[in-house]
């Protein structure tokens, strides 16, 4: 089986836009790979006017608020940097179990990978000392278009993320058994190429 | 034959994911465009602990109760073959029309989808186990409907969805459906604003299942904002009866009354079916704002209404015989007749090999376990909805933007409107569901002073005092002052102003303005009372009729200032500037409440000033708004 991977589009966002990005983008994955009984929940982002889908599962939100804070904690250390998430699903294969080597190994079989381009801060405050005469702040309209740049920019990363689940599916493996809501075992890491170029 | 017979279960089985995968297509499409149809805000904290059906767990996607309006898609789409395309429309005002007026509705087509099971000319050979296959199949139908699912949510006319189903303002649009297995192709001018866009199909042996949509890329093109009409106002002083009926009609004035999208409330009787459509339903109802005329009602009746369907057949392609558990006749007519034959549920079937994919149901021999169900969830809705909903040519939700909407009602003047009750009193009265308890206890209060007093001839409710309930303390009475063509006067008073009425419990106040629904225990007791202020109202009888409806509202509100207290309180209002303030029309019974602050009075004269503007706005005069 082979391993699909997909690369979303890159995204320029500010620090405070990290979190909300992620989760709509992560579980908008998530919701198309978790196969299992799922009572979709509708979620308006706060920042943005987009509305994604979460399969209503705590514990699915939970972990992945979790690894949203390791990677802004990653991020704040490394300034600057382009940076990157990565959701893989694997499958769960026993190797032949011997004595002393239970080796479980992971088959990949989908990654993707959501780029951020983190811009800076200090953009947005100069804007505003320069300006405070201005009744109309410049640098506000130019947050508003930034804004708006940034909604269209998720907008088609969650088209590409429906256009990538719809065309690739014959990798997909069997849904797995289980009760309620069921997701193919996977996890978010961050590349190991961005964290050695710290 | 052999070969035809081992077909068979295969085939049983693919006719049933096809089948069940256009009815959740069209569940996931009316559900995220169509306000009306929402059966309950699913706010998305449901755990997937409460109940789900069995139905609603097919491609393993819970979507809640199904509107009704799906029940009609087991019994119209036999035809698996058939293109389902589902409309969405956007009913809004027209361009030129700049204010809302009847058959000024204009119907823009902001989206079609289409979901088919395609079936090809030519059956290219079965490589590999058929139930492998549908297992394939279903697999990646759950993961198209998913995204199906998301996509709904990202394309322009959710956001106007959202704007419907989720602001507790109206606005001067709807949007509506209409579903059949064809449609009129778009003009050119209208493909050119939009896009079209297709998920990959899913292979489903031996045809494929596609869903393909075209949309309108941007609605900024119409406009669409609030409702301009006079916006519902909480009347913060709103003093009711406590067992007053709730406000039943709303009817439309030339400015548009309320653009709230009506559910589907199969209150209208339907068209009649038109051959060359046998197979389209559509949701006609929408505001009365908008023309009768310009419904696309098409085919059948709305959805709502089950069975018995009016549908013709006057050729259908029969892929069922007659051994079909369905509830309807048998197609005469197999036009495809070389080529899928045995498109038969099997008497017996198993679940084979898909007890890991959590179907459930499993292909059973009955085509959708849960349509009779819901056709008989359905009927006690109708009959709900019938014994709600007032005899008014204009039904509305009994939603809470239409709490406390004034508005005239001329169409009937016995027809009590109300605020609706109080969630206690609706508890305790039994009888305030029903809105004649209102007009026969009205008829029960005029022959009671029949005797006493002159009747008046165009204002009904003038000068009768009712009982107020003197052990309700949910503080809801309701003022009426109604004939034909005059508008009603709601006196609201929230429950914050509860100790407001603590003070009043123990006097048997009439109040000349409710109406109804008063305990007639209560009534009883304060027949004295009423005896006493007899005198007053024969002796100052309403000039009706001749005057204006302010005027003779004016008059009341003299008589009850200048009745004797009914508590000896010299700071009552009887202030000059009061009354001077009053004449404009504005009624108040203040005067009868005391003790009482004077900051409260004015603050009663201020919503009451207030009523009287928008009242005066609703008929179309033009008044200076004093305060926004």
């Amino acid at each position: 089986m082979n391993c699909e991977v997909c690369q979303l589009k890159d995204l320029e966002v500010e620090h405070f836009e990290i979190r909300e990005v992620l989760r709509c983008i992560l579980h908008t994955i998530v919701f198309h790979r978790a196969l299992g009984l799922v009572r979709p929940k509708d979620v308006d982002l706060e920042l943005f006017d987009v509305t994604y889908v979460q399969c209503g599962d705590v514990e699915l939100e939970k972990k992945i608020d979790e690894k949203i804070e390791h990677f802004i904690s990653w991020v704040e250390k490394h300034p600057n940097k382009k940076s990157q998430i990565c959701l893989s699903f694997y499958e769960v294969k026993n190797k032949q179990p011997y004595w002393f080597t239970n080796k479980i190994e992971r088959l990949y079989w989908e990654q993707w990978y959501i780029n951020l381009n983190v811009a800076q801060h200090p953009k947005a405050h100069s804007s505003k000392s320069h300006n405070s005469k201005v009744v109309v702040d410049p640098g506000e309209e130019e947050r508003i278009a930034r804004r708006a740049a940034v909604e269209a920019s998720l907008r088609e990363v969650l088209f590409q993320i429906i256009k990538f689940v719809n065309e690739k599916k014959d990798h997909v493996p069997p849904i797995p058994n289980g009760d309620g809501v069921v997701y193919f075992p996977h996890e978010i890491t961050i590349p190991r190429k961005f964290l050695s170029s710290s | 034959m052999d070969l035809q017979s081992n077909l068979q279960p295969e085939l049983g089985k693919l006719e049933q994911i096809v089948s069940q995968f256009l009815l959740k297509s069209l569940h996931i499409i009316l559900d995220s465009r169509v306000p009306s149809l929402r059966p309950h805000d699913r706010s998305g904290d449901l755990s997937l602990g409460s109940q789900v059906r069995k139905s609603d767990k097919w491609f393993n996607l819970v979507l809640g109760d199904r509107p009704a309006a799906l029940d009609n898609l087991n019994f119209w789409h036999r035809n698996v073959m058939d293109p389902m395309i589902i409309d969405v429309i956007l009913v809004h005002q027209g361009s030129n029309s700049p204010s809302v007026a009847l058959g000024g509705s204009v119907e823009t087509v902001i989206e079609r989808w289409v979901v088919q099971y395609e079936y090809p000319r030519v059956v290219a050979a079965q490589t590999g186990e058929s139930s492998a296959i549908h297992k394939k199949t279903y697999k990646k139908s759950i993961i198209l409907l998913r995204a199906l699912y998301s996509q709904m949510r990202l394309l322009p006319a959710y956001r106007i969805f959202r704007q419907l189903s989720t602001s507790s303002r109206t606005y001067n649009f709807d949007i509506i459906y209409k579903v059949s297995s064809f449609s009129d192709p778009f003009s050119r001018a209208e493909e050119g604003m939009m896009e079209e866009y297709s998920f990959p199909p899913v292979e489903a042996y031996p045809g494929r299942l596609c869903i393909s949509v075209t949309y309108r890329t941007t609605l900024s093109d119409f406009n669409l904002e609030p409702s301009t009409s006079m916006t519902p106002k909480i009347i913060t002083d709103y003093v009711g009866s406590p067992n007053t009926d709730p406000l039943r009609s709303f009817p439309s004035s030339g400015k548009g009354v309320s653009a709230t999208s009506f559910p589907l409330r199969g209150v209208q009787a339907p068209a009649p079916v038109p051959l060359q459509r046998p197979h389209s339903w559509t949701s006609g109802f929408h505001r009365a704002a908008f023309s009768a005329q310009n419904q696309p009602f098409v085919g059948s009746p709305p959805a709502y209404y089950p069975s018995p369907m009016p549908y013709d057949y006057p050729s259908p392609p029969a892929y069922y015989p007659s051994s079909m558990p369905y509830d309807y006749p048998t197609p005469p007519t197999d036009i495809h007749g070389n080529r899928v034959q045995h498109y038969r549920v099997p008497t017996h079937q198993k679940a084979i090999g898909y007890d890991d994919y959590q179907l459930s149901p499993p292909f059973s021999p009955s085509p959708s376990p849960s349509s009779p169900s819901y056709i008989s969830n359905a009927y006690p809705m109708q009959t709900r909805v019938r014994s709600e909903t007032a005899p008014v040519s204009i039904p509305l939700p009994m939603t809470s933007r239409n709490f406390r909407y004034l508005s005239p009602n001329s169409s009937d003047p016995n027809r009590s409107s109300l605020p609706p009750l109080s969630p206690r009193s609706r508890k305790t009265d039994p009888s305030s569901q029903e809105s004649p308890s209102g007009i026969t206890y009205f008829r029960k209060i005029e022959s009671l002073r029949s005797g006493e007093m002159q009747p008046v001839t165009a204002n009904h409710y003038t000068g009768q005092k009712v009982t107020r309930d003197s052990k309700d303390d949910s503080g809801r009475f309701s003022g009426l002052l109604s004939s034909s063509g005059s508008p009603r006067i709601g006196f609201s008073r929230s429950s914050s102003r509860l100790s407001f009425q603590d003070e009043l419990d123990d006097i048997d106040f009439t109040y000349p303005f409710d109406v109804d629904d008063v305990d007639t225990s209560d009534f009883h007791a304060s027949q004295n009372l009423e005896g006493k202020k007899a005198s007053e109202f024969t002796s100052q009888s309403l000039p009706i009729g001749r005057k204006s409806q302010d005027a003779a509202v004016g008059e009341l509100v003299r008589m009850l200032r200048t009745a004797p207290p009914l508590r000896q309180d010299p700071s009552c209002y009887s202030s000059h500037s009061m009354k001077t303030e009053l004449e404009g029309g504005v009624a108040t019974a203040s005067g009868f409440f005391m003790p009482r602050k004077t900051v409260d009075a004015l603050e009663e004269l201020r919503s009451f000033r207030e009523m009287k503007e928008l009242l005066l706005s609703k008929s179309g005069r033009v008044i200076s708004k004093e305060e926004a």
